[in-house]
């Protein structure tokens, strides 16, 4: 089963904790959003999920398998894919350079292999894959453009093609509609949800787009301090008064 | 590669294997000499401009091939130590010995970011200086140095033995290295070129941009950084090996600055920068430029009579060689970061598709 | 005994000019986050302008002369690299081994095959104080340097430059819009390493320290204040004094009881210990990469 579990999840740096007993699942092929104030540790929590920091406490499990006990760059080869805060693409690359990155782990072959040309058939497989993802996410016109060249709205899509040739059960999204306006945060909406609903991929998906996440969140966890707060579905959350305290800073009027 | 590009490429290989024909020996050591340049440029521009790792330390695994093809090919017994392998076998074993190398200095090179990077790597080059003069019963030493073994190809001589001729033109020792030479360049091009449009280029690449992001899309850092030394030396070695048959000798050096130096450690690092950092076509022109620019500059001052100078004030070749390549180091950063890679890519696209 | 504390007083006198040296690289890099491959050259410059005015200036004028442009020259190399469109610091950084490979080669042109001594200011005979020979040079070196590193973290802690410069390398964004002119906070910095270069020449050019006047070794003997700024922490001002008397120990140490050859190595090795186990060098802080 794809399932993220994060249990009594604890992050300390120094005498700083950054995350404070955390738990939360994410349900395999859902949608859920980590949403909170500036600094409540969202990115902290993507950060231990990606394997960048080590959680001082509690476990992580992704189907099963505790995440604690491998290795940063073996979360891709178990189905996480994750599209980042400022899309860290390489932009002198084209796009389908870019996309075909994430398929390393689906695929073989070190210098040798490579020098002699013994990975061409693979690589011509991989090529038609990536081309079909990014056809999938309207950039099909521009496989062999420089990142760099591209506004950047479609330069965020190439981040999120590239995170789904890892071809994963779960998609990890970090603050994708940050820098959009309301017309791209729409697309990009739209976009999600065909990931999570046509290709039955889990998503988590850090945001500040409150409209983003609550017209599309099957499930919301809200953070404060490093701590959950709520934890439900997106309209229970919204009438949460503690979520409204959290970001509004008073007791809500009733 | 377009059909036009193809051509280019297929003319410049005919003429190059036409040019022994004309061309008298100096003007054949020269061009060897730049053979020597390409493939070590070629192995440097993959570490430093693929996978972003700046290496000052490429002269100590051109030391290391040299004296490991030295010592592998030559015939046991006497003062110096010797093996006695073929000679193929012993560049095989020169080029392995430096992978080997470039491999045990990864893990150090793993924990370390960008500059200091760099100046750790110099710390290699101090450390060759040092082996090269007291490991004198592998190299010879600093006075005398030792004579590499003469190449051979499943025993076909690269010597002036035999007397073989094509269209009336001998084909001596100068001749023959220089086909060795061009394959050695042709083979190591090929290979390079493989790696940067395949999986492996494209993990470099990543390494180099964004780390993190390698790492969530699968990358395992520490080990592709690590083959990424082990390329580069290797090339570095074969370099090493050519060198030490260009020159006729092994010789280590009394000095930082010399034929194993930090000198050349920085040249090989212009050949690429100038050449456009990561481009291995780039990497052939920039050591075209950087090697070539002396030894033309030399044979040129013959028919001339520049350079008649030496001691004050004298612009010898090697200098102007120098003051060239500095020079256009400063210029390419500040103007076209991308070499003469981008420069040529310029004249030979000239419209880009803008998305 | 004898011998070791004779060669770590001298070591101590060399590590400070090395002390000088490094001080200006992370001084440089404090202020533009550039690591200065030129700065040998600065040493050169610097040093090829006391040999040639030393007859006509005399020593102290050719000395002051050799002080001031090779602080000019520094400047005018960090004029040049704020004109780089590209500022990432290590196309700079590559802009600056470019730089240092001309400025040097060109002064090793006119040198030539003479290996002109400045001279000194200061009697060059030996000190003998309680049975240990003492250099002379290596004596005032300390003596000056020590005076000029003080005066530099006076004023690094106190003169508003200081502060300038400490709040710019903290956070150059803040600093812009506080008002702080980067354009010569770091203009001054450049200048005050390169300064710090000329001084450092005059010592390193001598019989005591280097057996020898002005030639391609002294560039080789300047580029030990790579390991020292590194090993100290690159942008840490206390780490570059520390480093460089580190450095001026294992060197001296090393020559006599290894060989002269691996001294420089060793120098080098040293450094890349510490590296292993500090990646950012003694005081350098850790770069937190933002994902």
């Amino acid at each position: 089963m794809t399932e993220l579990r994060v249990d009594h999840v604890g992050l300390r740096f120094g005498g700083l904790r950054a995350l404070d007993d955390l738990s939360f699942t994410v349900a395999p092929g859902s949608l859920h959003a980590l949403i909170g104030p500036n600094g409540a540790g969202k990115s902290s929590c993507f950060n231990v999920i990606g394997g960048l920091y080590r959680a001082t406490e509690g476990t992580l499990t992704f189907g099963g398998t505790d995440l604690r006990a491998l290795r940063p760059h073996q979360r891709a080869g178990l189905g996480m894919g994750r599209a980042f805060q400022n899309t860290a693409l390489s932009p002198h690359s084209t796009v389908l350079d870019n996309v075909m990155l994430g398929r390393h782990a689906l695929t073989r072959g070190g210098f040798l292999s490579c020098a002699l040309r013994l990975t061409a058939r693979q690589e011509r497989v991989h090529r038609a894959r990536a081309a079909e993802i990014c056809d999938f996410l309207a950039l099909g016109d521009v496989l062999d453009s420089p990142v760099g060249s591209l506004p950047y709205g479609r330069a965020k899509r190439v981040d999120i093609a590239r995170a789904l040739a890892v071809e994963p059960s779960l998609l990890l999204l970090d603050e994708p509609a940050a820098g959009m306006n309301a017309a791209e945060t729409a697309g990009l909406a739209g976009t999600i949800q065909s990931v999570s609903e046509g290709l039955g991929i889990s998503v988590l998906l850090v945001e500040h787009d409150m409209n983003l996440v609550m017209g599309i969140a099957d499930r919301v966890t809200v953070l404060d301090f490093g701590r959950v707060i709520a934890d439900g579905p997106p309209a229970e959350v919204q009438r949460d008064p503690q979520v409204i305290k959290a970001y509004l800073g008073t007791e809500a009027q009733t | 590669m377009s059909r036009l590009t193809k051509g280019g490429w297929a003319a410049a290989l005919v003429v190059l294997l036409v040019l022994p024909l004309y061309l008298t020996a100096p003007w054949l050591k020269a061009g060897q000499f730049m053979m020597v340049g390409a493939v070590g440029a070629i192995g440097l521009t993959l570490l430093s401009g693929q996978a972003g790792q700046l290496s000052l330390a490429h002269a100590f695994f051109v030391l290391a091939g040299a004296t490991s093809y030295t010592v592998l090919a030559a015939p046991p017994g006497g003062d110096l130590i010797g093996l006695g392998w073929d000679p193929l076998l012993a560049l095989i074993g020169a080029v392995a010995v430096s992978a080997v190398l470039g491999l045990a200095f990864a893990p150090v090179a793993g924990r370390l970011r960008g500059i200091y990077l760099g100046v750790a790597s110099l710390s290699l080059v101090f450390l060759g200086l040092y082996l090269g003069q007291e490991a004198t019963s592998l190299t010879g030493g600093t006075s005398t140095g030792r004579p590499p073994a003469v190449f051979e190809l499943f025993g076909f001589p690269f010597s002036d033995e035999g007397g073989l001729a094509v269209a009336g033109v001998p084909l001596g020792e100068t001749e023959r290295i220089w086909y060795l030479f061009l394959a050695l360049v042709v083979l190591a091009y090929v290979l390079a070129r493989g790696a940067v449009t395949g999986r492996v280029g494209r993990a470099w690449r990543a390494i180099r941009d964004n780390e993190a992001s390698a790492t969530a899309m699968g990358v395992d850092v520490g080990r592709a950084k690590a083959g990424a030394f082990a390329v580069s030396s290797a090339y570095a070695g074969l370099a090493g090996v050519m060198t030490v048959l260009w020159f006729d000798i092994l010789k280590p050096d009394e000095s930082e600055f010399g034929t194993y130096g930090i000198n050349i450690s920085i040249a090989y690092l212009a050949m690429a920068i100038i050449g456009g950092l990561g481009s291995v076509p780039g990497a052939l022109a920039g050591a075209v430029l950087v090697n070539g620019l002396p030894q033309i500059l030399a044979l040129y001052s013959v028919d001339l009579g520049w350079f008649g100078g030496t001691g004050e004030g004298a612009f010898t070749p090697v200098l102007v060689g120098s003051l060239v390549y500095g020079t256009a180091i400063v210029l390419i950063v500040l103007f076209e970061p991308g070499g003469l890679a981008a420069i040529g890519r310029k004249f030979t696209q000239p419209r880009r598709r803008q998305a | 005994m004898n011998t070791f504390v004779q060669l770590s007083v001298n070591g101590i006198g060399k590590g400070a000019v090395f002390a000088l040296l490094a001080l200006g690289f992370v001084v440089i890099f404090k202020a533009t986050e550039v690591v200065n491959f030129a700065h040998g050259s600065f040493v050169m410059f610097g040093g090829y302008l006391v040999a040639a005015t030393r007859d006509t200036l005399g020593w102290a004028g050719a000395a002051a002369l050799g002080i001031v442009c090779a602080g000019l020259l520094a400047l005018a190399l960090e004029r040049l690299l704020s004109r780089s469109r590209h500022a990432d610091p290590f196309s700079l950084a590559l802009l600056t081994i470019g730089a240092d490979v001309v400025i040097t080669e060109e002064i090793v042109r006119r040198i030539g095959v003479s290996v002109p001594f400045i001279g000194d200011g200061w009697d060059g005979h030996p000190v003998t104080v309680g049975g240990i020979t003492l250099f002379r040079t290596h004596l005032v070196a300390l003596a000056v340097a020590t005076v000029l590193i003080g005066a530099f973290f006076l004023a690094f802690r106190y003169s508003t430059w200081g502060i300038r410069i400490r709040a710019q390398a903290e956070n150059r964004e803040a600093a812009a819009l506080a008002g702080i002119r980067s354009s010569h906070v770091t203009a001054v910095a450049w200048l005050v390493a390169g300064a710090l270069a000329g001084v450092a020449v005059l010592f390193i050019a001598t019989q005591d320290f280097s057996g020898a006047g002005l030639s391609r070794g002294t560039h080789s003997i300047a580029l030990a204040a790579f390991p020292a700024a590194i090993l100290g922490g690159l942008d840490s001002t206390a780490g570059a004094v520390v480093g460089g008397l580190t450095v001026g120990l294992v060197d001296a140490l090393s020559a006599h009881y290894i060989s002269f050859t691996f001294a420089k190595s060793a120098v080098f090795l040293v450094m890349l210990v510490v590296l292993v186990i500090r990646p950012a060098g003694l005081f350098g802080t850790r770069e937190t990469v933002r994902v």
